[in-house]
């Protein structure tokens, strides 16, 4: 059942979704179609991010302890999962922005931009 | 708070998976509800609900898949896919019954004896004392040259008088004590009890750090009362026992001995004094004849210090060995003034057990060791056997797609079960078995009498050791696991068209974990046959002790201990000798009745011997022998024969000739070359006697050890008022007159304690407990390690037998005989026997020497225990090879060419 994957999708860069999550989380609890948005919106829709890959990072960061989830009433009276980002996300989060940055730099270096 | 929310977050997943799941569709179809509103208005009202609705579920594709992969990843399938191998192997064990239950009682029977051995190790030999501090506690003894120039004697009690000079002049002690120890009937009632106590002065509780639990120790001016200040310290249990736990036992009166004691105070539970069994505690100077506390020769007593802080041993031992010049120079050898005595310190800890038993114990530790060696590679066997046997499972299993950690991971998990199963099984063996080492009475068993002074050592706190427990567990279930895991590792290799093929291209492989099979075969073998040899040499010793004649038959003899009871006074105990040897012979079922003061096999007081027609003896010569009080039908009671000479009779008595009868040995001994008939000799005082006869030797010490010189006294002759044994030969079982022995001494006797009723029989096996219990604890052991090695050995013969199905198949066809097969496979069997037995034995032959001090009258070669081992071993393969080889030998040609 492994690999399953589809080829016509734009994945985003492993772990990058992660950070991206987090960093939508930093400003206040969402939810995770809200997040989904946000993401698009913030990358004038280049960045799209899939419910398939989505639920599972949310899962993950779960796991690891980087957000926590309350269950809530959305805008429209629904019951919807309200993700809020936690002190060691918080952490998390700049260290992986900080080794992105580095990285950017290393790319822009090999391209020759800079 | 992190990790908190973490571990809630995953127990809620993992306890509730199906709430967690609903959640996760919930939250799918909100998102996906959002979605079909959101692609709604952006088309503006273009869009159907309906298929709104539907172009957001085609965006999110597989819904199953991604609710899969969230559940993978919040942990739910890995306990989905653990709890489906457990179910696999419980079904797997159920298929292959006897697999199992040999792995489960093998490592059952390695942990559990280990344990249980270890847990007795620990309680004898390495627990601390349970004394405050007891490293720094000391045992000090006065030392004495030993006669004819032998070695120096480092274990002699003190003297009062002695260890006072002693105690002024030390400053390497913080507090000294002296003890001693002896029997006692204490009684509350009517009904006596016969307890362990010990006489002590005001410094023992002190020394020792123990605190009552209740009331108080003994004062220091109780020490110099002479004859007065009867107080008692009861052992909680005896407070228990007389008193049922009652407060107000304090102030109450005891009687110990015919004399009213006081109450004081109760120790605390586990405290049962340096002799290790005392129930009570009274001061020294209260005891009778105030047992020679003013005699500096009256050696009694034995002194326990506690080093002063900051003083080290070696120190504190020259102190000691100076003071004992000291205590001699004031104190010289009153008979023989060129001895000279002498002062020793040993750890109170090294005391607790004599060189012997140490040695005892720490073999019968190193072949649990080599049974549990034993168990583990059986288990591997086992393990390898099973695991060569799926190989072919395994490999269809990773050709249809299976992941190699998840068979890994199965394979791992049916291990563990086994394992688990087997470590719990081993605890009711471990159980078991330190409760049979308790029975046991690891005192008797291992001739506690030997040691010098003091048997700290308190049995009764053997219980099973945890840390043992585990040790013995995780070495036996790792061994599982590892030899489980190994071929795991190995079937589960790429190359998996090789396994899949049938035999052919596969044999390379099933030799290489054939042979390594063969190896564990050989080490269980080898292993087996160590112990064999080192149980077989015990048990022919044990046998040629048994067969030593004691010098009496103890057959139908009923043996009891009474006291004197203060109602009979010195002078009148002669009429109680005639009212009660009369008044018991009486009774139905009595053929004779005698008394003696000291049962035989128990090393009985020795005394000088001096000989008025000689001149003194040299310094340190002086003879001793065992002094004997009997009455004129001792002899003929318990078979003692007459060499020559006369016997006692009842006209030998106070104020007449005195006589004694001497043992041959002390004949023998004493005058050699000459007949000691009507010889002088005065033992144990100035009064000259005459021996009257000759009399067969019998062993009152150990029974391997030489007989020694006895003297017999008559009681009429000098009438001895405390220890007496009566011995009562019977027609019938002597354990049916108990009771009316009993009555018919109460009637005669009515204040006379009466204990310690049982057959001589019982003595005589008390006497050869220490190496009857070593020998069968090592038989046991021993045939463990046969009844596991024959289990090894039988799993690799028929393992091969199964291999080789195909070739047989063809022999049989080409004409072999159904004897030729079994020969063939009984052969096979014989060769592993062959190669065992061999470096078996040479091993044996090594590690035997190490039991020769253990062994009486045999030597650690013993041929006929050499020939019997390969005997067994001969047998036990045959036994072993038979079954797998009656199996191949009925094997129909015709399937087995046709292949498994």
């Amino acid at each position: 059942m492994a690999g399953a994957r589809d080829p016509e999708r734009s994945d985003l860069l492993k772990g990058t979704l992660d950070m991206l999550v987090l960093q939508t989380l930093t400003v206040r609890p969402l939810h995770g179609y809200a997040i989904a948005q946000q993401i698009e919106a913030l990358s004038n829709e280049v960045l799209r991010v899939e419910q398939g890959s989505l639920y599972p990072a949310l899962e993950r960061l779960q796991k690891k302890g980087w957000v926590t989830s309350k269950w809530g009433e959305s805008p429209t009276g629904r019951r919807a999962r309200y993700y809020t980002i936690t002190a060691a996300g918080r952490r998390q989060l700049g260290d992986q922005i900080s080794s992105f940055d580095a990285m950017l730099v290393a790319i822009n270096g090999v391209l020759r931009r800079t | 708070m992190s990790l908190l929310d973490v571990l809630r977050y995953r127990w809620r997943a993992l306890s509730r998976p199906n709430v967690h799941e609903e959640e996760v569709a919930e939250e799918l179809d909100f998102h996906l509800e959002l979605e079909a509103m959101q692609r709604a208005h952006a088309a503006h009202g273009t869009l159907s609900p309906e298929d709104a609705r539907y172009a957001a579920r085609r965006r999110l594709g597989n819904a199953t898949y991604y609710r899969e992969e969230t559940r993978r990843i919040s942990g739910i399938t890995f306990l989905d896919t653990v709890q489906q191998d457990v179910r696999f192997a419980l079904r797997s064990f159920r298929r292959t019954p006897t697999f199992t239950a040999i792995a489960i009682v093998t490592l059952a029977v390695g942990i559990g004896a280990n344990t249980a051995m270890f847990s007795a190790i620990d309680a004898l030999l390495l627990q601390p004392l349970q004394f405050r501090e007891p490293d720094r506690l000391m045992s000090i003894s006065l030392t004495r040259p030993g006669p004819h120039g032998g070695p120096i004697r480092d274990d002699i009690p003190w003297s009062s008088p002695k260890f006072e000079l002693f105690r002024a002049a030390q400053d390497v002690f913080a507090d000294e004590t002296l003890w001693m120890g002896s029997q006692f009937t204490v009684r509350v009632t009517d009904e006596a009890v016969r307890v362990f106590g010990e006489f002590v002065d005001s410094h023992y509780l002190p020394t020792l750090g123990i605190q009552p639990a209740m009331g108080r120790g003994f004062f220091e001016a109780e020490d110099h009362d002479l004859g007065g200040a009867r107080v008692a310290v009861l052992s909680h249990r005896l407070w228990e026992d007389l008193f049922s736990a009652d407060s107000t036992a304090l102030g109450r009166t005891i009687d110990v001995d015919g004399m009213p004691y006081t109450v004081v105070g109760v120790a605390p539970p586990t405290f049962r004094g340096l002799s290790g069994q005392a129930a009570l505690w009274m001061p020294m100077a209260s005891s009778p004849s105030g047992w020679g506390l003013t005699n500096p020769t009256a050696h009694n007593y034995f002194a326990v210090a506690r080093l002063a802080p900051a003083v080290s041993i070696p120190r504190a031992m020259a102190v000691v060995a100076a003071l004992g010049t000291r205590v001699d120079a004031t104190f010289p050898d009153p008979k023989v003034a060129s001895v000279h005595w002498g002062a020793a310190m040993h750890p109170l800890d090294s005391a607790r057990l004599d060189g012997r038993a140490r040695q005892i114990l720490v073999i019968l530790f190193a072949a649990v060791g080599l049974v549990l060696l034993i168990a583990c590679a059986n288990v591997a066997n086992l393990f390898l056997v099973r695991a060569s046997g799926r190989r072919r499972e395994i490999s269809v299993r990773l050709a249809i797609g299976a992941g190699r950690w998840r068979l890994v991971r199965q394979l791992l998990i049916e291990s563990v079960l086994l394992s688990l199963a087997g470590g719990v099984a081993s605890l009711v063996v471990a159980w078991g078995g330190t409760r049979l080492i308790s029975d046991l009475h690891p005192a008797s068993a291992l001739r506690m009498h030997d040691v010098a002074g003091v048997e700290i050592l308190n049995y009764t706190t053997i219980h099973l050791n945890v840390a043992a427990f585990v040790f013995a567990a995780i070495v036996a279930i790792a061994t599982g696991i590892l030899f489980g895991l190994v071929p795991a590792l190995q079937a589960t290799n790429p190359s998996l068209s090789e396994s899949l093929k049938d035999d052919g291209a596969a044999r390379t492989i099933r030799i290489r974990g054939l042979t390594s099979r063969n190896v564990l075969t050989v080490v269980e073998i080898a292993l087996a046959v160590v112990l064999l040899a080192g149980s077989g040499l015990m048990l022919r010793s044990l046998g040629r002790l048994l067969a030593v004649h004691p010098g009496f038959d103890a057959d139908h003899v009923l043996v009891l201990r009474t006291n004197r009871a203060p109602l009979w006074s010195r002078d009148s105990i002669s009429r109680f000798y005639d009212v009660a040897i009369e008044r018991v012979s009486r009774i139905p079922g009595v053929t004779g009745v005698g008394m003696a003061d000291c049962p035989p096999l128990v090393e009985c007081t020795g005394m000088p011997v001096v000989f008025p027609d000689r001149p003194p003896a040299p310094p340190g010569a002086e003879a001793m022998a065992g002094v004997h009080w009997i009455t004129p039908g001792w002899p003929t009671v318990v078979h003692v024969p007459l060499v020559r000479g006369r016997m006692f009779t009842r006209d030998d008595v106070v104020g007449r000739r005195r006589v004694v009868l001497v043992s041959e040995t002390a004949a023998r001994t004493f005058w050699p070359n000459q007949d000691a008939i009507g010889r002088p000799v005065s033992v144990g005082g100035p009064d000259t006697a005459y021996v009257a006869g000759i009399v067969g030797d019998v062993s009152y010490g150990p029974l391997d050890a030489a007989p020694r010189p006895d003297v017999y006294v008559s009681y009429y002759q000098a009438p001895l008022s405390f220890r007496m044994m009566l011995f009562v030969r019977t027609r019938v079982d002597p354990s049916s007159l108990a009771n009316a022995v009993r009555v018919a001494l109460r009637e005669v006797a009515p204040g006379f304690p009466v204990y310690d009723v049982r057959p001589l029989d019982d003595h005589v096996r008390d006497a050869t407990d220490y190496a009857r219990v070593s020998a069968q604890v090592l038989a046991l052991f021993a045939a463990l390690a046969l009844a596991l090695a024959m289990i090894g050995t039988y799993g690799v013969i028929a393992f091969a037998v199964s291999q080789r199905t195909r070739e047989i198949g063809v022999r049989i066809a080409l004409g072999a005989t159904s004897a030729d097969v079994v020969r063939l496979v009984v052969g096979q069997g014989l060769a592993l026997g062959a190669a065992g037995g061999a470096i078996g034995l040479t091993a044996a032959i090594a590690l035997t020497r190490s039991l020769r001090s253990l062994l009486y009258g045999i030597e650690p070669t013993d041929t006929v225990t050499l020939v019997g081992i390969v005997a067994i071993l001969v047998l036990a393969v045959i036994v072993a090879s038979w079954m797998p080889a009656r199996r191949a030998a009925g094997v129909p040609a015709m399937h087995a060419l046709r292949g498994s």
